[in-house]
This record gives C-alpha cells, structure tokens and sequence, in this order.
C-alpha cells in the first residue's frame, strides 16, 4: 500500500480505486497544527543626520517597496490650519525646482513603478514602489522631492478644490458628522479630537505649506523602510547618494493637552433635519499603544463587535433587523487611543438598539465570555496576520507600523502568541477597564425631532446642531416666518454664472434685475449641456417689499416645451404649470392656492436672498411657492460666517448660507456688502457648481 | 533539500517565475499546484469554465446566478456558514464571473487548507440547487443589476456596447450580455437549473489550484478523500463562435440617462488570446491609452483639452475573439463628434508614423511590473496559473509569456494597430445624455 502510493505520487497519477478510501467527511476538518509565523528578518540602523532605517531582505520576486515616515501627521496642524498636513502630502510629489507634476508622473510611470504621499493623525509617509532594478531612480526621485519641491501654486488650489468637495461629501453623509463630533467630544483640546473644515482648507496658504514642510519633514525622527529585493549595503549608498546635504534637527515635539475628564454617561444628540436613521456612535479615550491591556482588548472588542460574526451584528441585525451593522473597535493611536461602537438604525428603535448596545456593554464586562466565541475571535485575529505579511510592501507597512507606534522589537514576533494566551478572565477585565460605561460619551446624528424623547429616558440628553452649537427643544421645528426684504439690494444689475459640473463647465445662467414704471423685473437665463436645457424666468415684483406679483417660465428640456404662468394677488396664486413625467415628457395642471403670508416664488431665491436681514449665526425660515410641484416648501437658511470666495468675477467676502428643505441642500455665497449678490452655489453631495462670472 | 530550496529561490529571483505540478483524478478533475513556504497561508482558486461564453439563446444569465447559487448552502454547511467558517479560520473568499469562466477562491492560513478543499469539495458534490434559493437569488440578481449597473453612467452602455461587434446569430457566445436578460431568468425552471449545474459545475469542467505553504503528499491525500468520488458528467456541449474581422465601418449613437457628458467609445475586434499578436496588441493598448503618459491622456485630454477623461482597455482574455475598446468623455464645448475625430486621429498616427522608443519602454516596463505584481501573493499565483491553464497551449508559457512581450518590437505594434484599428474593424458609439445636468441646476 505505501509502496503504490509512493510510485502513485512520483508518477503524478491517482490510481482508478482510491486508495485512501476514506469517506468524505460530513464535519468541517479540524485544524492541522499552526505553522509558526517566520516574520522576516529586518536589520535596523540609525543613519547620518538621525535618519532610522529598516530594511527587510525579501529575494523572493524582484521588486521594492520604499516608505519614507515622519511626525508630521494632522495632529501637527496649526490650530485653524486643520488639514495642512494632509495638503503637504498631496503636493510633494506634485513639482521640484527640475521637474513638473506630469514629468514626475511620467518619470515613475516610465519605469513601471508609483510615488505617493498621504498624512494620518500620527505621521506623513511618502510610500514608492517599483522593480528592483529601478531602486536608484525611486530614490532619486524621494531625494529631489524631500529637498526640491516646490509647492505650486496652482497645485494647492487643485489640492484645496478637491479637498473642500471630498469634505462636502464626508458632511453630507450622516456616518460622518458622528464620527466627527465623536472625535471632538471625547478628545476635547486633544488634537487628536480635530478634524479639517472649510475654513481651515481655506486658510492654508503655500506658505504654510512649505513652512511646515520645512519644520517637520525632516531626517532626524524620520522612519525609513525599505523591502524587497535590496541589500542593506545597497541601500545605505542609496540613501547616502540621494539625500546628500539633507539636514535638520528633530522636529518640535508637541505637548498634548489631555483630553476632557467626562464623570458621567449623556447622550450628545445631534439634529439633522429629515434624517430616516439614526447614527450611534459611543465609546471612550482608552489607552498608549504600548499598553499590555491591549491584547485582551482586542479579543474583547473582536467579540463584542469585530464583524458579521460578533455578538453586536448577530443582535442588532440577524435577530432584531433594526440596522444594517453594528460594529465596535479599538483604534491604537502614537497618543491616547478609543474605542468605539458604532450602529445605524431607522429612527423608531433607536431607543431599543442603544439600550440593546448598552447591555451588549455590560455584558462583556461583568460575565467571561464562552469558549466558542473566544476560539472564534482568536481563529480570526491569529489566522488572519499572516495573509497581512506576503508582500514585501504589506512586510514594510507592518515593520513601520510597529516601529512608529513603539510597540517594541518583539511585536511582531509575539503578536499572534500574545493573542493566543488571552483568558476569558482577562478579556473580561480588559473590557472592564476600556470599555467607560460610567463615563461613555454617547454622539446620535438623527431627526431630534423624532429622537430626543425617546432618548431622554436613557440618559440626559444635550441637544446640538450638526455644527454643535446648542439647540432647544423648541427649535426642532421650524416655524415660517414672512422675512421683510431690504430694498436697497433691488438695484438694477446683471449677473452673468457659469455651471461647472466635475470642475468642467456645462453651461451658463444670466440674471437681470431692471425697473419698470411701477415694478422691479427680474429675469434668469439658463442654458446647460449645449441647449439641452434652456429656461427662461420672468418674474415681476414690488419694488417696495420685493413680493412677487407674476411669473412666467418656459423651459426647454432635451426639446420638450413647457411653460409655467403665474399671477400672485391677495394671498393666493393662480395660473397654469407644467411637471415633468417619468418618460420625459410634461404635463401641464392648474394651479389655484392660497399661500400662507409672506411666501415667495422659488424662482426668486437668488434674487431674495441677499435682501434678507443677514447677519452671521442668524437663521431663516421661509415658505416659497414651487411651480413645477405646485406645493409650498419651508426652506431653512442659516448663515454662517464671512469667508473669502474665489470666484471668476473676482474675490469676494462672502456669507456662508447653508440652505435646507429644498430637494437637494445647497449653499449659498453671499457678498457682504452692498450691492449684494449671489457669488456661488454649491449643491450638498452633487459635483454641481454654480459661479459668478460677472 | 536546503539545496533545491535554494535554487527554487535563486530562480523565483529572476522575475516572478512560478513551478508548479499538476496532476488529474480519474473524474477528470484537474490540479495544479505550487509550493512556497515563505508564509504560512494558502490559497485554494476552483476555476469552472463556464461563463457568459458557454450560455445558449433563451437561457442567458445562468452563470451569474450560480455565483450567488454557491453561497447558499450545501450537503453539509449550511447558507452563509461557509464565509462564517472561513473567517474564524483568518482567512478571506470571493467569486466573480468572468466571459469564459466563474472562480471561487479562498486564501486562508494554511493550517485550513483542508477547510478550504473541504468547502469546495462540497460544493461541487452537493450544491443546494432548491426553488427557495433560486427565487431569492434571482430577486439578488436584479438588485445588483438596478443599482450597480444600471444606475451607473455609462456603464449600462458600455456592457452592450461591447457585444455590438458581433452577431448574436453567429456568436452568442460574445454578443449577449454576462449579467444575462432578466426575461430568461424568470423563465428558468429548476430544473433547468440543476442541469446547469449538473452540466458545468463537473469536475471534468474544473481545475483546483492550490498555492502556498502545503505538503504536495497532503494535499494530494485530501484532494483524493473530497474530491475523487464526485461523478464526472458528460462533456458540455462545443461553443461556436464565428466572425469577421474588418466587416466594414459600423455607427450607433445612444442615449445615456445617468451622463451628464457625451462621450465617444470606439470598439475594435481583436482575435482571440492564443493569437500571436497579442502582446503587440496589449503594448499598443499601453501606449494608446494607459495611464497619465498615454498618447490618449497627453493629446486628446490635456493637449486638445477635448476630454474629461481618455483612454483604452483590451478585452483579451477569451478564447473566442475579443475587444479593444478606446474612449473619450467630452468637455462641455466640445462636440462630441470632434473628440471621436481627435481620438481617430490618435490612433491613426500610430498605424502611419510608429510609435517612439521611449513609449514603447514606458509599455514593456508597464508589463514587467504587472507580470511581477501580479504574482507577488498566493492569490495572484494561483490566478496566473488558471490563466495559463485555460487561455494558453501550456501552462509552462507562464514562465516563458513575459519574453514574448518584451520581444515586441516598434514594427510589431504598429503592424498590430494597421490591423485592428483599421476603420472598417471598428464600431464607433456615440453616447448622449439623456437629460442635461439640469433637474438640480435649474435653480440657481
């Protein structure tokens, strides 16, 4: 029998008969003993002008994979100045005194390789990677960017555009505004706790950006990592070649204020007006990385909430179907770490799902939690490392990692044997002490109308808006209120907009206001797509108050005519409209409404706005008439501070108006001095721009 | 033994170069596999050649669905307890649907190798194959089409946009869609679909790959124990696939109600992957139209300043004919039969004037990388060698099809672009929004 099956092996055929006749088995097959983890050797050594190197020897295919770190994350940002860092790392790799952005693109793209840069809270990394034949060009290239770059100009701008669009976006999406103002609450004046706003994209200069560049990018405290297919002998003559005549002390270490002692568990509930969901987040500030607590902390955290296979999804969302997930982790920081769980619900078992969380909590830190979920968690935690260490730049990422954060040389080494040993006991009391249930800062973003009795119960309830000024219950619902509109902005005037969709423009929109014997008129005149959209707006108003008295509008969409005429007069509006059809086409109805005091046509927005009483931190609330769906519509303005605005027309300082209630949320420009006028319009989430050009 | 680990090493240096064995069972299941201890994970990829390719009239759509199919349960693990299973052993999974195949893959530490096979195993022996999985994967179906197809600008476009080449009275195979029509899913009975499965999902009509850190003798052990005593079936029916190339110039123009830009896509034929003038095609593709440096990026979008966005992808894996596909979304100003003409122009200089010698090392250094990345995991590993497996004479021209491209010459590609970017090879496609960016820019 072991003959033939030996003979069978080295003839690489199986027999007809099967010879282990076996049969197939009808459990899963147990696990085969764990192969130990060779973590590759690395060889460290510190460098002329303080520069630490790594370099993992790693033969097995012929490429490299280089990451250059500093402590020069976010948490270095110049308060006000949030989001530097981030910037810094997006214009690195964009221009040196002898090459521009694209010859730079081309220059690694020619060889098969890439260059990058990007900033955490911690640490900004350059990260290149190429074939081991092209090391010397990717170091040429990290060389002429950590000593020559130049910052364009031109580059910030594009960096800024994209950064204040992704942001619009983050802000649009409830999930976010909670993680946001979770950071800010539980890390108080911790830097930590901060996060990048219009504003401070707004306020960085190229100065600052080459200042900071200056101050924190360079070699002594600098990490570099090198794996793949080098020797060290190689790379230190790399190194020595590229960054000849790159100097610099230690960058200025930062004094982190502690974060804020909270004593006792409320609820920051956080109105979002119209919200379906509710966004839970709780946690707490936990502890440095190099804390031994951590290992039966993540087992813990791995049970409590670590995936599809944790007792918070299997509650919240296979038993009770009140979320979509439910998850919780511990996040490991340079400074002070947090935890956090996080759910999504619909509005009417938000009370249930975070009261269900609550107990979750209690529950793995007063009872041990059983052998098969602990076995799971491990299964997960230990088994999964290996598949994170195949590639010499996944080799790179973890030898950074470690080496960044502190963890000590036998880390890796130890990692999946530290995991291994965890007690029920010992994750039990880890959670005990990670997990603050008498000091958890609880954040839910959600319609605090429909939210905030049902939480009170729970805990005391702090009622905030998305931008965490306080809110009272009587605010929840906005009540209309007629807006008496200031004349002297009715001067006569013509505004010429371009439409940029993606950054590109689409089209034009020309406003004119003139006067007539005994009225004002005001007309808008759009084109988009190439005459794919038209729209021309005739609107008559008084000239005392700025009400509107007619409109007519006629709209030709992809070459289909409607037409909308309307007369206002003693509270009512009559006329005729049209709506469009899901094929495409128009069908026109009768309009005849009364209209509650003080409504204006939706026609008029750009035109009323700017009349409005603004005032930074004043709020608005408003009834306009929409033709197209013959209903009324309760618009909220608020309006935010002054800000500088760019535009084709010219720099303007401009009231930030954000605008709820309409189909999309948008947000107005306004210049502050009269005339006033709208400057821009951006639309929430959309890559929609509207922008005056003169 | 130290020795032949060594050269193994020695070799594997030269550029990602792959040993591998292979051996068959008597039910026709065929296996390869590579050894490599450098970590203990190992990945386990079942390719089943069945793809859109091998679908007849009436009954399309039936490989997609069997994607979903193999998630829900079998014999012995019950639905959604296979990615259970896999995760608490650390380990990841997916499947796709491919024109010519559908792969199931697990990477997994290599202590659960046998889970892995086990799971597979499985499968393919007891699929449950019932009317309550076929309704609700049918109803999943649809839900991925609606939202991550349809509801994508362009995207619903370019899936049949690349099946116009062909005539789906002559080749099926390519010419009807992947995702499949809806109409025949609901017309498909179950036991249409145990025949699929009975038919496809053979062990004659797959091939196991197994790469990482395992004893061949172990896996061979377990491989015999799951496997051997599934019934191989009677071979699938022949696919025939019948088409011209250069039939004449050919026009549409489409409406798109997700764009916001036209756009221009011109669609070539190519032949299929065993061709000898792939990789002169694949370099040309390169330099056409892949990445900033590409001749489409540089002229047509920022030189001319015509297009958002320009480029080119190849179609090739397929043993049928394939497609090359170039592209343009137009800035507003620029009318979209102008940038089809600057893109025209593109290509046209290559087919008269070459190409450079630095683009042409830009494309061949484009090439090593991706060769070399692409076997940089287990994963990647046991792909490339299903690929070789199914799409090449021999699966040894894995170690030998890197040559071939860097061989490619300056004449070569521009022979290949006389060739297939000839106007009368190409199917041009004229994209325009179906309603302007106008519902949210109406109101200023």
């Amino acid at each position: 029998m072991e003959r033939l099956l030996v003979l069978a092996v080295l003839l690489s055929i199986v027999p007809s008969f099967p010879l282990a006749s076996q049969a197939f088995p009808t459990q899963p097959p147990r696990p085969t003993p764990l192969s130990p983890v060779r973590f590759p050797p690395f060889k460290e050594a510190a460098l002329a002008a303080g520069l630490q190197l790594v370099v993992v020897e790693h033969h097995e295919q012929p490429v490299v994979s280089v990451s250059l770190s500093f402590r020069a994350g976010g948490i270095y940002d110049p308060l006000g100045k949030e989001g530097l860092a981030e910037l810094v790392a997006e214009l690195l790799t964009k221009g040196t005194t002898s090459r521009s952005a694209e010859q730079m693109a081309a220059t690694i793209e020619g060889v098969g390789g890439s260059l990058a840069a990007s900033a955490s809270e911690d640490f900004l990394t350059i990260s290149a990677d190429a074939l081991s034949d092209q090391v010397e060009l990717v170091f040429d290239l990290l060389g002429d960017v950590l000593r020559h770059a130049t910052f364009p100009e031109s580059e910030l701008a594009l960096a800024r555009t994209r950064a204040l669009s992704a942001l619009a976006l983050e802000l649009s999406q409830p999930a976010s505004v909670a993680g946001r103002i979770f950071a800010k609450e539980i890390y108080g004046p911790n830097p930590y706790g901060r996060g990048a706003t219009r504003a401070s994209y707004n306020a960085v200069t190229r100065d600052d950006v080459a200042q900071f560049a200056a101050d924190r990018l360079r070699p002594a405290g600098a990490l570099l990592v090198v794996a793949g297919d080098v020797t060290e002998l190689r790379v230190r003559g790399l190194v020595e070649q590229a960054f000849a005549g790159w100097r610099g002390g230690p960058p200025a270490a930062r004094a982190l204020p502690p974060p804020p002692a909270t004593a006792a568990t409320d609820i920051l509930l956080v109105h979002r007006s119209g919200s379906t969901q509710a966004n839970i987040v709780l946690g707490n500030t936990t502890i440095l990385p190099t804390d031994p607590v951590y290992y039966p902390g993540r087992i813990a955290t791995q049970v409590l909430g670590g995936g599809a296979d944790s007792r918070l999804f299997l509650i919240l969302r296979e038993q009770k179907g009140w979320t979509y997930g439910a998850y919780a982790n511990l996040r490991r920081y340079r400074g002070l770490g947090y935890w956090q769980a996080t759910a999504e619900v619909r509005n009417e078992v938000a009370d249930s799902a975070l009261s269900e969380l609550l107990r979750q909590l209690d529950r793995i830190r007063t009872q041990a939690i059983s052998d098969s979920e602990l076995a799971a968690a491990k299964g997960f935690l230990v088994g999964s490392f290996p598949l994170t260490i195949e590639t010499p730049s996944q080799i790179a990422g973890q030898v950074a990692n470690a080496k960044l954060l502190g963890l000590g040389d036998d880390y890796l080494r130890l990692y999946r044997e530290r995991l291994s040993a965890v007690t029920p006991l010992a994750a039990r009391a880890a959670g005990a002490r990670l997990y603050r249930r008498g000091a958890l800062t609880i954040v839910v973003v959600g319609d605090a109308a429909q939210l905030y009795d049902r939480l009170k119960v729970i805990a005391p309830v702090r009622l905030v808006d998305v931008d965490g000024k306080p809110l009272t219950t009587a605010e929840l619902t906005p009540k209309a209120a007629p807006v008496s509109l200031d004349p002297a902005q009715f001067g006569p005037h013509i505004d010429s907009s371009r439409v940029l969709f993606q950054g590109n423009p689409v089209g034009t929109s020309v406003a004119t206001v003139r006067r007539t014997a005994d009225s004002l008129v005001y007309t808008e005149h759009s084109n988009l797509g190439g005459g794919a959209f038209q729209q021309q707006v005739t609107l008559v108003l008084d000239p005392a108050d700025g009400s509107s008295r007619r409109l007519d509008r006629v709209t030709i969409q992809q070459g289909q005519r409607s037409e909308t005429h309307l007369t206002y007069s003693g509270g009512r509006v009559k006329g005729r409209s049209a709506t469009s059809q899901p094929d495409g086409s128009t069908k026109p109805f009768d309009i005849d409404t009364v209209l509650p005091p003080g409504t204006i046509d939706e026609d008029a927005v750009a035109f009323s706005v700017p009349a409005f009483p603004l005032e930074s931190g004043k709020s608005f609330a408003v009834n306009f008439f929409s033709p197209s769906e013959g209903i009324v519509k309760l618009l909220t303005f608020k309006v935010g501070a002054q800000e500088s605005v760019v535009v084709p027309a010219g720099t303007f300082q401009a009231y930030h108006i954000a605008v709820t209630g309409s189909r999309v949320p948008f947000v107005m420009y306004v210049s502050g001095t009269a005339p006033r006028r709208v400057v821009k319009t951006e639309y929430v989430g959309q890559p929609l721009v509207v922008e005056l050009v003169k | 033994m130290r020795c032949i680990a060594l050269v193994a090493a020695l070799l594997a240096a030269q550029g990602g170069r792959i040993s591998y064995e292979s051996f068959a069972l008597p039910n026709g299941l065929r296996v390869l596999y590579s050894e490599d201890h450098s970590t203990p994970v190992v990945t386990v990829d079942l390719w089943y050649y069945t793809g859109a390719r091998n679908e007849r009239p009436g009954r399309s759509g039936f490989a997609h669905l069997f994607e979903h199919m193999m998630f829900q349960g079998s014999a012995h693990v019950k639905k959604s307890e296979h990615f259970q299973l896999v995760q608490r052993a650390g380990g990841t999974l997916n499947g796709s649907t491919h024109d010519d195949y559908t792969n199931y893959y697990e990477t997994i530490p290599s202590n659960r190798l046998n889970l892995a096979l086990w799971l597979e195993a499985d499968r393919m022996r007891s699929l449950a194959v019932t009317q309550e999985n076929l309704e609700n994967q049918r109803a999943t179906v649809k839900e991925e089409k609606r939202l991550r197809v349809d509801n994508q600008p362009y995207a619903p476009t370019f899936r049949n946009a690349i099946l116009w080449p062909f005539d789906s009275t002559m080749c099926f195979a390519y010419a009807h869609p992947s995702i499949g029509s809806m109409d025949d899913l609901d017309a498909a009975k179950l036991e249409d679909v145990k025949a699929y499965f009975s038919t496809y999902y053979a062990p004659n009509n797959a091939t196991l790959v197994v790469v990482g850190d395992f004893r061949p003798v172990e896996l061979r052990r377990l491989v015999n124990q799951y496997f051997a005593d599934i019934p191989s079936q009677a071979p699938p029916p022949a696919v025939s696939c019948h088409y011209k190339l250069a039939p004449g110039p050919a026009r549409r123009d489409v409406e798109d109600e997700h764009a916001n830009l036209a756009a221009a896509f011109r669609i070539y034929r190519l032949p299929p992957h065993t061709d000898p003038d792939i990789p002169a095609i694949e370099l040309l593709n390169v330099i056409l139209g892949q990445g900033e440096s590409s001749r489409l990026n540089v002229g047509v979008v920022r030189r001319d300043k015509a297009a958002l966005q320009a480029g080119m992808f190849a179609l090739t894996e397929r043993r049928g004919p394939g497609v090359l596909v170039a592209f343009g979304i137009a800035n507003q100003g620029v009318a979209v039969q102008a940038l089809d003409s600057l893109i025209g122009a593109q290509l046209d200089s290559v087919r008269s004037a070459g190409v450079t010698p630095d683009e042409l090392t830009r494309a061949r250094n484009a090439f090593r990388a991706d060769f070399i990345h692409e076997r940089e995991t287990s994963f990647g590993r046991a792909e490339a060698l299903q690929h070789y497996s199914l799409f090449h004479g021999s699966v040894a021209e894995i170690n030998s099809d890197l040559d071939r491209y860097l061989a490619v010459s300056a004449a070569d590609v521009q022979r290949a672009a006389t060739k297939y970017l000839d106007p009368a090879n190409s199917v041009v496609v004229i994209v325009r929004p179906k309603a302007a960016a106008a519902d949210s820019g109406a109101t200023k």
